[in-house]
């Protein structure tokens, strides 16, 4: 490709190629705080190319390919470039990447203790895990959280933070305009925009640390706690796990071992200060 | 089963073929059953893991012998509903692939 990066992200390396510079010039600013690997072998590879002979120059259309890829995957336009890779990564990690259970949940640890968050789009939990990153936790990841098969930790995945339509100006009022990405208008989710994770949560990418509360927030509705049984923790975690079929009974003793060692709640919120409250609250009594 | 047709149908046997053996793993509301053979993850509550415990030896059983078996230690009410339920319960399992015929 005529562009290209290479990007480690918590354990996973990523080469980036892209027929137009753009995409990868604002990559390259983005992460320009984490590790220089030019020289790795990336675990995977996204590629950027035109969806035609012409489409390089003519309305830019792009078409996200890479090791692993999706049949009916739908071409973005060249505006949404920082987009396409950014959904290439999480593509190749989700279909491709074994070496850990894959979760699709935010984390955030305080104290070498790990929270996970997790929850449809729109419920918050991307929100929540860069807002707790900027009031004394350490972000861990927005997207996936890595749940190590062996010692039971959370190994961080703090690629940039996806932030969608109000949380765009929510985040950016705390975090400033220095730390924020180019604003992506009118995408398949609405207005997206990325945040910079604090310089502390790329120097650690590498540290896990034990799950000690899974949440299920839920944005929008008036401030409610219940408690989650295993069983249905068990149940959203293999609907939110890429890898849980593919890995087999070690990831059946991984996500086993989390639901029954990890006390867990579904927790409705109606703004980012309840939630705070309320998370302070479980914090201090369960986990 | 009305007492009749039980004794038109020929009596069906069952075994746990050792490699249908789960990884199993109760949780305060439900057990988790692993089948490795298949890949898959059954989620279960009683009377299910109570039946497989009590045929996991891999002898051929009938239902009857399930409810000899389950009787000593649990009340299953009456005998009727409960041999009843137990046919069902071995049929749905054989369904799954975690018991065979004998």
């Amino acid at each position: 490709m005529r562009h290209s990066l290479t990007l480690q992200i918590g354990p996973a390396t990523f080469r980036i190629g892209s027929a137009w510079r753009q995409p990868v010039e604002e990559l390259t600013r983005l992460y320009a705080g984490y590790p220089d690997r030019h020289d790795a072998i990336a675990d995977f590879t996204v590629r950027l190319q035109p969806t035609g002979p012409l489409r390089r120059w003519v309305r830019p259309s792009i078409l996200i390919t890479g090791d692993h890829g999706l049949a009916d995957a739908a071409p973005m336009s060249l505006a949404h470039g920082l987009l396409a890779a950014e959904m290439g990564m999480n593509l190749q990690m989700a279909l491709g990447w074994r070496r850990h259970l894959l979760l699709h949940a935010s984390s955030v640890e305080k104290d070498g203790r790990a929270l996970v968050m997790t929850g449809e789009s729109g419920s918050g939990k991307s929100t929540l895990a860069a807002l707790l990153g900027e009031r004394g936790w350490r972000l861990m990841g927005d997207e996936f959280a890595l749940l190590d098969l062996d010692s039971g930790a959370i190994l961080p995945f703090p690629r940039l933070v996806s932030l969608k339509n109000q949380a765009i100006g929510v985040v950016e009022d705390v975090v400033g305009a220095q730390r924020m990405g180019p604003m992506l208008q009118a995408t398949a989710k609405g207005d997206i925009r990325h945040l910079v994770p604090r310089p502390d949560a790329v120097a650690r990418m590498a540290q896990g640390a034990m799950p000690a509360m899974l949440l299920f927030p839920r944005f929008g509705h008036d401030a409610a706690i219940r408690p989650v049984g295993q069983g249905e923790a068990f149940m959203r975690l293999t609907q939110a796990s890429t890898n849980y079929v593919a890995l087999g009974e070690p990831g059946f003793a991984a996500l086993t071992r989390f639901v029954t060692d990890v006390p867990a709640c579904a927790m409705d919120f109606p703004s980012g200060e309840a939630a705070f409250d309320m998370i302070d609250r479980l914090w201090e009594d369960g986990a | 089963m009305p007492q009749e047709d039980r004794f038109l149908k020929p009596i069906k046997r069952y075994r746990i073929d050792p490699r249908d053996a789960c990884r199993a793993c109760a949780l305060d509301d439900l057990t988790l059953l692993y089948h490795a053979r298949s890949g898959q993850t059954h989620m279960v509550i009683s009377p299910v893991p109570e039946i497989l415990d009590s045929i996991e030896d891999g002898a051929s059983v009938t239902a009857d012998d399930l409810w000899d078996r389950l009787t000593q230690s649990y009340d299953l009410g009456d005998r009727g509903e409960a041999l009843a339920q137990i046919g069902a319960q071995l049929e749905a399992l054989e369904a799954l692939g975690l018991v065979r015929a004998a």
